[in-house]
């Protein structure tokens, strides 16, 4: 029986509609040393000389479907990933994606993975075309592939028409686009996306909420960080919340609805991280 | 370390950078017109500065006191001099510090009695000189054809040639070659020069690539492709030294245009020429390579450090003072390359072009500035490479 306010770790087989985890999560922490001046900043005590920003997290993702983490600011969200992408190294615990361990093969698992933030810039200096060649380039894409992923995302995002223009000089909504095509020019299996609609307008927000359930259509993993309720109800087959380091809720987005206490989905998150 | 994707980033960030007016007026267009303009201000400041000595009118003040008298008509042969009259001769330092008088000629008392006497009579000379030595000149040389008249009187009294108060005849014979004068005279500026473009020519690129690329939000998508962080540092290194060499060499053509702009005359034109042979070209380039690669390996380890491309070019700029100062040292006449000086970065390299333009250089001490060199590149760059692998620095 699944408790709200409580840390719930399910495993695997309770919570895979599909196959097997493509992300595997397992007693995952992370501490950061903290400078004085930072330490002065959190109104930390001397003593406190490091903060924990993931404490004992564990957590799988399947294939075919969207899992959203949710959290407010500074809960621990964009570490998690940033370790998943390999950009930080877990102070404890371990990150398995495709198979791949991501202290030992981080280089596999970063072939196997895409990611989008919504701070994720471009060259501008460079065209949308140039950009998907140096992205397919550094994934070591075989010329064949990338021509058939080029013509393929420029068809299905509209880029055509200013596919050979400077980055800098497109809208807003036309960037959105070609990080898009950025993200996933090189197919892969798991798809990040740490509040990619962050800053957004409706119109290039709908492309990434859009971006995401093609990506689960087309049976990629996808683990998506939000603190925007809307786009839960919309997105997530599967829910973590997390507070603090600490995971608060894990289960299917239809169990969540299920044992609801609050009228709306908002005021149940800030009843459970009250709670916590 | 995979080097096509090493080469890959390196390719993007070459584009990326010569895509950037900033980088290519630091790269390209600064190194090009500084000689020439330098040189061009140079030439119109100091003959306009000469011309206008030369042509200014001089008012100047005898007191003789009734003897020299014979002096007073030499002053008036001087072109555009004339002599003041009515002045007292308590106010002559007043008035020629205020510059409402050019000069005064002061006769002893006893002038005409002493030279009578065939010995030496005093004159004392008040002017003021801060800038050029043309007014100086100007103003002695009525009295030095004075003095030479009065000689000659006093040489056929005595019936004796002149070259019987002549005892040595001295005939000048500098052997110092056009290469060693050239070095003497623009040795230290040229290296002063060439590291500067070094430096600010790699700047730019530095910081765009680091803290630019940060702020942008490019950094970390980069970080998350297949691309491990040394292959991303060395693309990146590679744009760094390769726009810093490339600042250098522009300001070698600008040496070359700028010296063929202006009116050096043949023989200074040959000395320019040798200056620019090939072997001392790429003599200097091989100095200024791996003092670019420790040059980049500072500049990329703290953009990378940097929030914004904002605070690191705080932090970068002032280092400029730190690299003007040794090459300035290596400037001052005295402060030559030896086993010590060699090891010194910067100054190393200052001193040795000096030592490679001037065909002097000791090879032994060409040799130690190599492995000083080399040394303190290697070590900018492991430790941009540690310092880039810090998940601390990337997010701070």
């Amino acid at each position: 029986m699944l408790k709200f306010g409580s840390c719930v770790n399910l495993s695997a087989t309770e919570v895979a509609q599909g196959g097997s985890p493509l992300i595997d999560v397992q007693e995952l922490s992370k501490t950061f040393k903290l400078s004085r001046r930072q330490q002065r900043e959190l109104g930390k005590e001397k003593s406190a000389k490091t903060i924990t920003a993931l404490d004992r997290v564990s957590f799988q993702c399947q294939p075919g479907r969207v899992f959203t983490l949710l959290g407010p600011n500074g809960a621990g969200k964009t570490t998690a990933l940033r370790i998943m992408a390999t950009l930080m190294k877990p102070t404890a615990g371990t990150v398995k994606v495709n198979g791949h361990d991501v202290g030992k093969n981080p280089r596999e698992v970063r072939h196997s993975m895409g990611s989008l933030t919504g701070s994720t810039g471009l060259y501008a200096r460079l065209t949308p075309l140039e950009m998907l060649k140096y992205y397919a380039d550094l994934y070591r894409l075989p010329p064949e592939k990338f021509r058939s992923r080029r013509d393929d995302l420029v068809a299905r995002l509209d880029i055509g028409s200013f596919a050979e223009q400077r980055i800098g000089k497109l809208s807003t909504g036309q960037k959105q686009r070609v990080s898009i095509a950025r993200t996933v020019i090189h197919d892969p299996d798991v798809v990040v996306f740490d509040e990619p609609t962050s800053g957004l307008d409706v119109i290039s927000a709908r492309n990434i909420v859009q971006l995401i359930k093609d990506c689960r259509q087309q049976g990629k993993t996808v683990i998506f960080s939000t603190h925007i309720m809307g786009e839960v109800s919309l997105l997530a087959d599967d829910l973590a919340i997390i507070h603090k380091g600490r995971l608060l809720f894990n289960d299917t987005f239809k169990a969540f609805r299920k044992r609801m206490e609050s009228r709306s989905l908002e005021d149940e998150f800030i009843r459970i991280v009250e709670e916590a | 370390m995979e080097f096509p994707i090493a080469w890959t980033i390196f390719k993007k960030e070459f584009i990326d950078t010569i895509r950037d007016r900033r980088t290519i007026i630091g790269m390209v267009i600064l190194p090009l017109i500084m000689f020439p303009l330098i040189f061009m201000v140079m030439d119109r400041v100091m003959s306009s500065t000469d011309q206008k000595a030369r042509e200014a009118m001089l008012q100047v003040a005898v007191f003789d006191q009734g003897n020299a008298s014979g002096f007073r008509p030499y002053v008036g042969r001087q072109e555009a001099m004339e002599l003041a009259e009515g002045l007292s001769r308590e106010d002559i330092e007043d008035l020629i510090r205020n510059e409402e008088l050019d000069g005064a000629y002061v006769f002893a008392p006893d002038f005409d009695a002493a030279v009578a006497d065939r010995r030496s009579g005093r004159v004392t000379v008040y002017y003021k000189v801060t800038d050029t030595k043309i007014g100086r000149d100007r103003i002695l040389e009525p009295l030095r054809q004075y003095g030479r008249d009065l000689l000659q009187a006093r040489l056929d009294q005595l019936e004796v040639s002149e070259e019987f108060v002549t005892t040595v005849d001295i005939e000048e014979r500098n052997v110092a070659s056009q290469k060693e004068r050239l070095a003497q005279m623009v040795g230290g500026f040229l290296p002063y020069m060439f590291i500067l473009f070094c430096f600010t020519g790699a700047m730019y690129p530095a910081i765009d690539l680091g803290a630019g690329e940060k702020e942008r939000g490019t950094l970390e998508t980069l970080l998350a492709s297949p691309a491990g962080r040394l292959e991303i540092l060395l693309g990146k290194f590679g744009v760094v030294v390769l726009t810093g060499i490339f600042a250098a060499c522009m300001s070698i053509l600008g040496l070359y245009l700028g010296a063929s702009q202006i009116s050096l005359g043949e023989e200074r034109m040959e000395d320019v020429m040798a200056l620019l042979e090939p072997h001392s070209i790429a003599l200097v380039l091989s100095l200024l390579l791996p003092l670019t690669v420790f040059f980049a390996g500072i500049m990329l380890s703290l953009s990378v450090f940097a929030k914004s491309f904002k605070e690191a070019q705080s932090t970068i700029s002032p280092m400029i003072i730190l690299v003007i100062l040794p090459a300035a040292i290596g400037m001052a006449p005295g402060v030559e390359l030896d086993s010590l000086t060699a090891l010194a970065p910067i100054l190393n390299v200052s001193l040795a072009t000096k030592g490679i333009i001037a065909e002097s250089i000791n090879p032994l001490h060409l040799a130690l500035t190599y492995v000083s060199l080399f040394v303190f590149a290697i070590i900018s760059l492991v430790f941009s490479t540690f310092w880039f692998g810090r998940e601390g620095v990337i997010f701070r």
